[in-house]
């Protein structure tokens, strides 16, 4: 660092996610919380989508799809549990699972309608 | 009309994530993550062009440690700007006996709101935002470890912010918290009359939640960052001793948290989802005190140390020798670390615990003192027959030793269980936790926000305002916080916004020192501002002459560094002088007289 002064400044220092990833965890809190279904819903979709982005951005991920698919069966089981099981929370869950649907219909339909693209 | 109202809202949310996803379309270039093969991180993205984008888009986006220092610094003055005037309010109040000024429920809201905004919203906060700041350029890093998180770090505080102060914002019937910020169970669980089991409690505990995620991710990187992102010169035998602090608080950090979040949750679900973890007929009353303190104890000692850190790293430049036993005052670090987890129970002895149990933390408690003392020790003998120049923040460095002595031997009185069941509950408790918290926690904050405003700004300060606001503090929180101390050896219990007319002397003196730091306080922000916008620039990477003592440390040099490449501009403004020092033209006309 030393050597080069200055130079560090020139990486790109800067990534839009870590806002709305940090945007979502509230507002899918408060909506989970306090049972208010569209809160909830979006507050889920904003931050796993914002983790998703984060993920191809930084190159763990090639598309956004997969991640997507995971973030919806791992919300399905939340859901699932929420809304199907002794803990009986049933609007909260669906709200989880309708979150979770929406994310699969993304992750399905981006994998198989959205051409690949080829690595420069 | 119900289902219109959530027609209603779901078109907003939906509004809401079609924003977004447009701001995130124009401003980020979605093909450049594709191309793998070149790299992730350094990407044919737009940015790469400049070095940032420009205007809000930078500040937004940002992951660079400096950057995100600044935002943690200029979120932790906002808060302490909030909380203090919180405090105003309630010390006016204060001022005659009766219910003014203030209803008794407001006051109770302002008094749960100070200290939560001045323990999570600044304390721990503007901690970061120094070690955002310096600790990569101290240990030779490019960046954090982890440079997204750390940016979600910060993010998460602002929505926080605003969940812990809902319930002052005109939000329909939500109403303030009035629960102290220790939440003691079962008025926190929303049991009993009054406006307890209100939404205002449950944002609360949920902004408390976040600002605790939020500490969590910052120690995770800091933790990473030190242990693996060092320069090849930085070795453990010379890690500089902020750092140190630093790693250290992190261990704590890691511990006490996710400790404070679980509990959170538990009492969520109490208040909402009807568990019984807190009720009096399960957990009882004392498993939330358990679980509270064994975080709140440990956070006492995680805003403390990395203050200390900066102490023991301003204290000796300005004293132009090494610090005294730098060795010992890593183990001190260390040995306060590890023993600030046995002494919890101390905030508990008034509870009827296991007398036995009661000894053991006695006990504990009373040997922190030890490792306490070194440093006390340690920071009086830098200055010992060393070449003291009192510049702003060496003033508050000594300011800064000063109250912790006091804070420190009157909580050793705390520790005693005998003294305690006496002055348990009273302003003697306040006086001397405000001792550490404002005479020393903040006093280190403000002696580091001095010593590296010209570094964070280019700019100088300044020095006649610095050290009017330095004796301001130093007067008005002696006074109020010994008036305190009085206070509470006259048995005037805490968090009452009335009280006897016998206690009004004092009380009416406590205000009077609040009053004196507020005009403090006005002085420092005028100070900061105008010297921020229009202060004569820093000239070279040195403005505090620490060459001259072999002083000089690495943030210093990767400053003169980025001087030396900026652009040259007109520079013609006057000439910055080192707090203490003078400039050419004053010197000639000093050795003339």
């Amino acid at each position: 660092m030393d050597e080069q002064p200055g130079l560090s400044d020139q990486y790109r220092r800067a990534s839009p996610w870590p806002l709305f990833v940090a945007l979502g965890i509230p507002i899918a809190e408060v909506g989970i919380l306090f049972d208010v279904f569209a809160v909830a819903v979006a507050g889920l979709l904003l931050f796993c989508g914002s983790v998703t982005g984060m993920l191809r951005e930084s190159g763990y991920a090639e598309t956004p799809w997969r991640p997507l698919g995971a973030f919806a069966i791992l919300l399905f089981v939340v859901g699932g549990t929420l809304a199907f099981t002794d803990v009986n929370l049933v609007t909260r869950g669906y709200a989880i699972i309708t979150a979770g649907g929406l994310l699969a219909a993304a992750g399905i339909g981006g994998e198989l309608f959205v051409p690949k693209r080829e690595a420069v | 009309m119900q289902i219109t109202g959530q027609l209603a809202l779901t078109v907003v949310m939906g509004l809401f994530l079609v924003v977004i996803a447009a701001w995130l379309a124009q401003i980020e270039d979605w093909r450049s993550y594709t191309p793998i093969g070149s790299g992730g991180a350094t990407g044919e993205s737009g940015y790469v062009s400049k070095e940032k984008p420009a205007g809000i888009s930078r500040w937004l986006t940002t992951v660079d440690h400096k950057d995100i220092g600044l935002l943690y610094g200029a979120y932790g003055v906002i808060a302490f700007v909030v909380g203090g005037l919180m405090i105003m309010l309630m010390r006016i109040e204060l001022l005659d006996p009766e219910m003014t000024l203030l209803s008794n429920s407001f006051y109770n809201s302002l008094l749960t709101s100070h200290g939560i905004t001045m323990l999570f919203l600044f304390g721990t906060p503007i901690i970061a935002a120094f070690a955002n700041y310096l600790v990569p350029l101290l240990i030779g890093a490019d960046d954090m470890a982890f440079p997204r998180i750390n940016a979600i770090a910060f993010w998460l505080l602002p929505p926080g912010a605003l969940l812990i102060w809902a319930g002052f914002f005109p939000l329909g019937d939500i109403v303030p918290a009035q629960t102290a910020w220790t939440l003691y169970t079962p008025l926190s669980a929303g049991v009993g009359g009054g406006s307890q089991a209100n939404a205002g409690v449950d944002l609360m505990i949920l902004g408390l939640h976040l600002t605790g995620v939020s500490a969590t991710m910052g120690s995770i990187n800091f933790i990473a960052t030190i242990l693996t992102e060092r320069g090849e010169k930085v070795t453990w035998a010379n890690l500089d001793i902020f750092s140190w602090t630093i790693l250290t608080q992190s261990g704590l950090i890691l511990f006490a948290f996710p400790l404070l979040g679980s509990a959170l949750i538990m009492l969520l679900l109490d208040r909402n989802l009807g568990t019984t973890f807190f009720a009096i007929e399960a957990g009882g009353t004392m498993l939330w005190q358990h679980l509270f303190w064994f975080f709140g104890h440990p956070e006492v000692y995680i805003l403390v140390l990395p203050p200390m850190g900066i102490v023991s790293y301003v204290l000796p430049r300005f004293s132009g020798r090494r610090l005294f036993g730098f060795k010992f005052v890593v183990y001190s670090t260390l040995a306060i670390g590890v023993l600030s987890y046995g002494v919890w129970a101390h905030h508990m002895f008034a509870t009827g615990m296991d007398p036995r149990l009661r000894a053991s933390f006695m006990a504990v408690s009373l040997a922190i003192a030890i490792p306490s003392a070194v440093k006390t020790f340690n920071w009086i003998t830098t200055m010992w027959n060393g070449r003291v120049r009192l510049t702003t923040p060496m003033l508050f460095c000594v300011g800064f030793i000063s109250n912790f002595i006091l804070g420190g031997v009157t909580g050793v009185f705390l520790a005693s269980i005998p003294v305690d069941l006496v002055l348990h509950d009273t302003y003697y408790v306040v006086g001397h936790f405000h001792y550490i918290v404002m005479g020393a926690i903040a006093f280190a904050g403000f002696a580091g926000l001095y010593y590296w405003f010209p570094m964070f700004t280019g700019r100088m300060y300044q020095r006649r305002l610095g050290k009017i606001h330095f004796w301001t503090w130093m007067i008005g929180s002696n006074i109020t916080f010994f008036a305190m101390i009085v206070l509470g050896y006259g048995g005037m219990p805490r968090r009452y916004a009335t009280y006897l007319p016998q206690f009004a002397t004092f009380h009416q003196v406590a205000t009077l020192g609040a009053v004196l730091m507020f005009i403090g306080g006005l002085v420092w922000t005028y100070n900061f501002v105008v010297s921020w916008l229009e202060g004569p620039k820093v000239q070279d990477g040195d403005p505090w002459n620490l060459r001259e003592d072999g002083m000089y440390t690495n943030e210093w040099q990767w400053f003169e560094n980025k001087q030396e490449t900026a652009l040259a501009d007109g520079g013609d403004e006057e000439e910055a002088v080192t707090d203490g020092g003078t400039t050419e033209a004053e010197a000639e006309a000093e050795a003339e007289d």
